[in-house]
């Protein structure tokens, strides 16, 4: 019986070194971190032309996650690929605020004049008009969970909780002293809500509390923009002033984080969504985007309490929302633009779960068929077999990949290498190979040996490279012996001279901006001279 | 208490045992014996009082007497030793009172057919010196090969084969029929007589050739003979001897021949066929040697390339570039088995037809050469002193890690991506090498020779180890740290995060390390090093630096000035007095408030300033080579090189002393007097109880570790008391302690007791229960059967642990 034994391996004698040019120094900062290569990875596109400021922009949370956006006294309904598909008018005042169900097939949309309406998202047309407000209202919103009732607010002070269905009040909750700008229910509960008000508060609210009293309440030290509650349901966050402050509920309203990174008061905030690779699994994280007046979308790791992005837009941002998909990303502006980005990618990254419910009937996959000797593929069988878990692998030695100038290097061919390098238009290259050549003192003779059209490649690259700063060292002295050396040959040449003209043209700019950058050195010294005595 | 280590490892060709798993190594005067598997040293054969010159084994007489593990050895010492080296056990000695300069023995290589019957002498051919010295023999030709009887243990009296000016190597052929060696541009080759008689006549053939030959070779089967010479030609004479050897009456069939005339190639009347010359090598060749089957013929020389040429059509295959000159090559008994030594003190194994290296016996590298104009830029070694490794540059651009406990090579990392050709312009040199303390991180700074003016570059690169075996890899480079001016010193600070260097150019930089853990693989640390504040005093060129131990003052020596500074805030705190001549080199000495300066030049110095005083506490006027100070205490070693007048006297040949101080007192507290001084290093080394034995029951708190100019190195206690007595003796009568590898009778046993193959399965003991724990019957049962100690052993140990509990319980 035949031992079967395990190749023994062997190391190389020597490691064969490629060429390389001079390493670059590398920024200590990243220019683009992984988290904000997502978020600029949002196609964005303008949907101009909506005569004011958009007031609200909400997503469906159904797929494909239409999102309607209010402007002026009408809302408009965008389909999945950020195109218009309808507008509702039906409005006697300014919109301000729309709120999708949570199957998505009905709209509530409040106004101005007090009057809080309900859309077939279908069909446009409006089922229930929920009058009860006497000042206009600021927000209207569904429940999560809850299909059959509304809750609203407005700047009447009272915040109303409805019975769709019969268009009537179930709850009044008093309590704020000032307009209720804001509010969201809890994703986690039927019964929770907060609400936002311009006295600076927060309350939260349970409709099976008895005399509709607010459970919690924070103080958010400015008056209150926005306020939603995190994926969790046990953390808000509130915007107002320049901050967007995250507070915990649970622990009974204590404030976790205060991000203060926005000029000018933030407008409006929604729950993003990232996906993490973290060693090897994927899972999504939550990120809080922010929208403010100076035009900045910032995005906010609450993980890490740390602003991960943030984007400038051209005019003042009044509203923001992230589709459940992860896929589209609107920002509603002051100006009626809304920018919208969409992103590539797959579709199955629903946060709302739903998915094919009804999808059992999965494709069968089909029988696969045993390999005979009959086919052909039976006689490549094993060749591309995937290495199980556990498998020894005998790793095949990497070939190196040996440029035309390594190769020829390594024959000793010195002058050819240095033709190849040169014709391969790298100035790194180029360079590296030249430093190479110089550690073997062989540069000179490479010079020397070069005939006339060589020469003028070499004179045609030193003309342009010899006075950039990282070569420069190595290029002019190199220049001055070429000249030196091979003078005969040019002059002997018209092509040469004009390279040695242009050779000439390069170093005089080259002296002239020196020229200047001493005199500006001349004038920043004392100043820095004096600036150092203090 | 002390080691020695650092010894070549090629001074002599190595020989294999018969089964090819041993490889016996002639390491100055001990026989080291290598595993062929593992690369690691198995036993060492002690007794030899001198350099162990030849190693001789003996071949088996029967395919089942392969296992036997006998060979001998000679020695300049005088001594030919029998050893059986599997125990190991020195079997015979016989002295011949002479030194050898190398034995071979050709006649037990075709004993066996008759050897059943009677018991024959056994012969060895040994080249020696003629110690008498006589009126009427000119000292040139005092080297003699002569005829020894290893049976009877002692020479044939008066035959005295040849005589040369230089100790010539002996060859055998490998049948064992002929030997032979080469002299100047002649080569003489002897029949070994078929009696074994003491006098039978030997004949002698000479060849000759017109350029100086430097290796032979015999062919194993047919009688052909190639040699190399220092041109790079191989010859290959075929069918020599064939009058001479063969035929009863030479001079009839030399004059059949002559009318012949048909020996091509044969110079003049040399006895052989026809002579065939091959070139392909540019310089000499140092290796020449057929294969087993006689079919190939290898040979190697300066250029570092190991070229099979096959005999018959004189086709060449290349192993290139193995980066150092070739020394031997040896054929194993395996035919896939073979090795080469080489000039930089590594044993490669082949693995044979494809010619790849299996294994590498790795020795400490020799210390490279380098220019007239580098000197003076530092040794290029740095201690890692909790490790005990020394990091020296080598010639092939690379950072070597050698194990000073160990003694053998831990890793290598190349720092400059270059291949090394043994004979080429050095251009590229490492000039400086720093550990910081815990050994982790390592910056080295290199030059680049311009030429003529064009291409100069100096680096300084930042490396940080890996997970295991020292395997640095590159944080950071830095091209021209100090525009063109060269680095004179880098060195760590005590928390390694921040490097000082220094320039010639008239500035200093500190360098500061940025550490971001990139979490995604395993906590994968990426240094990254920058410029954190430049200094200068005065555009003087700074020429040494140097931390204190709490890292809070930095000393920059700006040539006869030091300069104290603060490395945090880069505010110039001091400067200190002024010495005659440039400073080389600074150190804080301990955690004690002095600074020790060595300076060099036309009026050496070492110096000591008292920082608290700010002044000179004591000078010397001595040429310092190295200073280490160890890390607690106040004390500090300086190697200091003897002025060339007072050596011939009164130091034997030894050039340098390592003098120890206390930092307070100027009076030394030991002094040793060293060999090969000059580019020699000394090093501070912390004790790791697990390496170093006890000494009078305690280990020693430091030790201190000398590497002579030649890499040789020895580890003692400098506070040991016999190492006192030494020094003491040695102040009145200058018997020096001989420090240096070769002569050196101090024990080397004591290290080699505890080998790295124990070293191995050490850690697997604890495993073992062998003592009842606090309730031992629980756990003594558990883990698995191979694990568990004997049944007679667990028993006794659960009934103990029974009764203990019951007595306890009785009280």
């Amino acid at each position: 019986m035949a031992e079967i034994r395990a190749e023994e391996q062997t190391l190389a004698v020597s490691k064969t070194f490629l060429i390389k040019p001079k390493l670059k120094p590398k920024a200590r900062t990243l220019p683009q971190t992984p988290e904000s290569k997502y978020w600029s990875s949002f196609k964005s596109t303008q949907i101009p032309n909506l005569v004011s400021s958009i007031s609200s922009l909400s997503f469906s949370p159904s797929p494909p996650h239409p999102f309607a956006a209010a402007y002026s006294a009408s809302v408009s309904l965008f389909d999945g690929n950020v195109s218009p598909s309808s507008t509702i008018s039906s409005f006697s005042d300014v919109v301000s605020s729309i709120s999708f169900r949570s199957d998505g097939l009905l709209l509530a949309a409040s106004d101005l004049s007090g009057l809080v309406q309900v859309f077939d998202v279908k069909t446009r047309t409006p089922l229930r008009r929920l009058r009860s407000h006497t000042r206009p209202v600021r927000f209207v919103k569904y429940p999560v969970l809850d299909k059959l009732h509304l809750l609203s607010g407005g700047d009447d002070a009272v915040v109303k909780f409805w019975d769709v269905a019969g268009e009537s009040v179930v709850l009044d909750l008093m309590g704020h002293k000032d307009y209720v700008r804001c509010g969201d229910c809890s994703p986690v509960s039927s019964d929770l809500f907060v609400t936002g008000s311009y006295d600076h508060t927060v309350k939260v609210w349970d409709v099976r509390v008895e005399d509709s009293r607010s459970v919690l309440e924070v103080n958010h030290g400015k008056p209150v923009e926005d306020v939603i509650y995190l994926p969790s349901g046990g953390l808000i966050a509130t915007a107002g002033g320049n901050s967007v402050k995250i507070w915990d509920l649970i622990g009974g309203g204590r404030m976790v984080h205060s991000m203060e990174s926005h000029n000018k008061t933030v407008t409006s905030i929604c729950v993003g969504r990232i996906r993490k690779e973290n060693c090897g699994d994927e899972s999504m994280e939550d990120r809080i985007l922010s929208v403010g007046l100076d035009g900045y979308m910032k995005v906010f790791d609450y993980g890490n309490m740390k602003v991960t992005h943030s984007m400038r837009f051209p005019a003042p941002l009044m509203s923001v929302g992230f589709s459940p998909d992860c896929r589209t990303r609107v920002i509603g502006t002051s100006n009626g633009i809304i920018f919208a980005g969409r992103r590539k990618g797959k579709e199955n990254v629903e946060s709302g779960g739903g998915g094919n419910v009804l999808g059992f009937e999965s494709i069968s996959e089909p029988e696969r068929r045993g390999l005979r000797p009959t086919y052909f593929r039976y006689f490549h069988r094993g060749q591309s077999e995937k290495p199980v878990e556990g498998d020894y692998l005998v790793m095949r030695n990497k070939k190196v990949k040996l440029a035309e100038h390594d190769k020829l290097l390594k024959k000793f061919r010195h002058k050819d290498a240095l033709v190849s390098v040169l014709n391969k238009k790298s100035q790194e290259n180029v360079v590296a190979v030249m430093e190479e050549l110089v550690t073997r003192k062989k540069l000179l003779k490479c010079v020397s040996n070069l005939d006339t059209d060589e020469l003028g490649l070499l004179l045609m690259f030193l003309s342009k490279n010899a006075t950039m700063p990282r070569y420069s060292s190595l290029l002019m002295g190199l220049t001055e012996k070429v000249i030196e050396m091979r003078a005969e040959d040019i002059r002997s040449s018209d092509p040469l001279k004009g390279h040695i003209r242009n050779l000439k043209r390069s170093i005089e700019e080259e002296l002239r901006i020196q020229h200047s950058l001493q005199e500006i050195q001349g004038i920043i010294s004392p100043l820095l001279r004096i600036a150092g005595r203090r | 208490m002390m080691m020695r280590g650092g010894r070549s490892l090629v001074s002599s060709p190595p020989a294999f045992s018969n089964d090819a798993k041993k490889l016996l190594v002639c390491t100055s005067n001990t026989v080291s014996v290598f595993s062929t598997a593992t690369g690691l040293q198995i036993t060492s054969l002690e007794g030899h009082t001198a350099l162990v010159t030849s190693v001789v084994v003996v071949p088996p007489s029967s395919p089942a007497a392969k296992v036997l593990c006998y060979c001998w050895t000679a020695s300049l010492d005088g001594t030919i030793r029998y050893w059986d080296f599997s125990v190991p056990e020195l079997m015979k000695t016989i002295d011949i009172r002479v030194p050898i300069f190398n034995m071979v023995i050709p006649s037990f290589l075709d004993i066996p057919a008759e050897d059943k019957g009677k018991h024959r002498d056994l012969f060895a051919y040994v080249f020696t010196e003629d110690t008498k010295e006589t009126q009427e023999k000119t000292k040139a030709l005092r080297r003699q090969i002569r005829k020894c009887n290893l049976s009877k243990s002692r020479l044939v009296g008066r035959l005295i084969l040849g005589e040369t000016k230089k100790p010539e190597v002996l060859t055998v052929s490998p049948s064992g029929k002929f030997f032979g060696i080469r002299n100047k541009c002649k080569l003489h080759v002897w029949k070994v007589p078929d009696q074994g008689s003491e006098h039978a006549a030997v004949r002698k053939i000479t060849l000759h050739h017109t350029k100086k030959i430097t290796v032979i070779a015999f062919h194993p089967t047919q009688r052909v003979i190639a040699a190399g010479d220092v041109t790079g030609r191989i010859l290959t004479w075929r069918g020599f001897g064939n009058i001479a050897f063969d035929g009863n009456n030479g001079v009839e069939k030399q004059k059949l021949i002559n009318i012949q005339e048909d020996k091509p190639g044969v110079r003049d009347n040399d006895d052989a066929d026809s002579c065939t010359t091959w070139h392909w090598h540019s310089a000499e060749v140092n290796v020449l040697s057929f294969s087993s089957d006689g079919a190939y013929l290898y040979s190697g020389g300066k250029e570092g390339v190991l070229v099979v040429w096959q005999l018959d059509t004189g086709k060449k295959k290349f192993l290139p570039r193995i980066g150092s000159p070739l020394l031997y090559f040896i054929d194993s008994p395996d035919p896939t088995l073979s090795a080469i030594s080489c000039a930089d003190n590594q044993i490669h194994l082949l693995k044979m037809p494809s010619m790849g290296i299996l294994k590498t016996i790795s020795g400490i590298k020799t210390p490279c050469c380098y220019p007239e104009m580098c000197k003076g830029l530092g040794n290029g070694i740095a201690f890692d002193q909790t490790a005990g490794l020394v990091a020296l540059r080598t010639e092939n651009y690379c950072i070597q890690f050698y194990s000073l406990f160990d003694d053998r090579g831990i890793s290598e990392v190349q720092v400059c991506e270059r291949n090394h050709q043994p004979g080429d312009d050095v251009t590229v040199i490492v000039t400086a090498v720093a550990l910081s303390v815990d050994g982790s991180l390592m910056s080295t700074s290199e030059v680049k020779l311009a030429e003529e003016g064009i291409g100069g570059l100096v680096c300084l690169k930042f490396w940080q180890a890996g997970s295991q075996n020292k395997e640095f890899s590159l944080s950071t480079i830095v091209y021209e740290p100090h525009r063109d001016a060269g680095i004179s010193a880098v060195t760590f600070h005590p928390s390694g995060n921040m490097v000082v260097s220094s320039s010639f150019g008239g500035d200093f930089k500190i360098w500061r390390c940025n550490n971001d853990i990139i979490q995604s693989d395993q906590m994968h640390q990426n240094f990254s090093w920058t410029c954190h504040a430049v200094g200068s005093y005065k555009k003087r060129p700074m020429t040494a630096a140097a931390f204190s131990a709490d890292g809070s003052v930095l000393a920059v020596a700006a040539e006869t000035l030091i300069t104290l500074w603060n490395p945090y805030k880069n505010v110039l705190l001091a400067v200190l007095g002024e010495t005659l001549t440039p400073i080389v080199n600074l150190s804080f000495l301990g955690k004690s408030d002095n600074l020790a300066a060595a300076s060099c030049g036309s009026n050496p110095q070492l110096s000591v300033w008292s920082m608290s005083k700010l002044s000179l506490s004591w000078s010397y006027k001595l040429r310092i080579e190295a200073v280490a100070s160890a890390v607690d205490s106040s004390s500090f070693a300086a190697l200091a090189l003897l002025p060339e007048s007072s050596n011939e006297t009164t130091f034997k040949g030894r050039d340098g002393v390592i003098l120890l101080y206390n930092a307070t007192n100027p009076v030394p507290t030991a002094i040793w007097s060293v060999k090969k001084a000059m580019g020699g290093a000394l090093g501070f080394l912390q004790v790791n109880p697990s390496s170093v034995e006890e000494v009078d029951g305690k280990t020693p708190e430091v030790l201190l570790a000398y590497m002579n100019g030649d890499h040789e190195y020895v580890v003692f206690d400098p506070y040991c008391k016999d190492a006192h007595e030494v020094s003491i003796s040695q102040k009145e009568g200058l018997s020096a302690l001989e420090l240096k590898g070769q002569g050196g009778q101090y024990g080397y046993a004591s290290i080699y007791g505890e080998l790295p193959e124990f070293d191995e399965k050490r850690p697997e003991t604890p495993w073992v229960p062998s003592f009842p724990s606090e309730r031992p019957w629980e756990t003594i049962f558990s883990g698995s059967s191979h694990n568990l100690p004997p049944l007679t052993k667990l028993c006794s140990a659960f009934l103990e642990s029974l009764l203990e509990k019951r007595t306890a319980a009785v009280e």
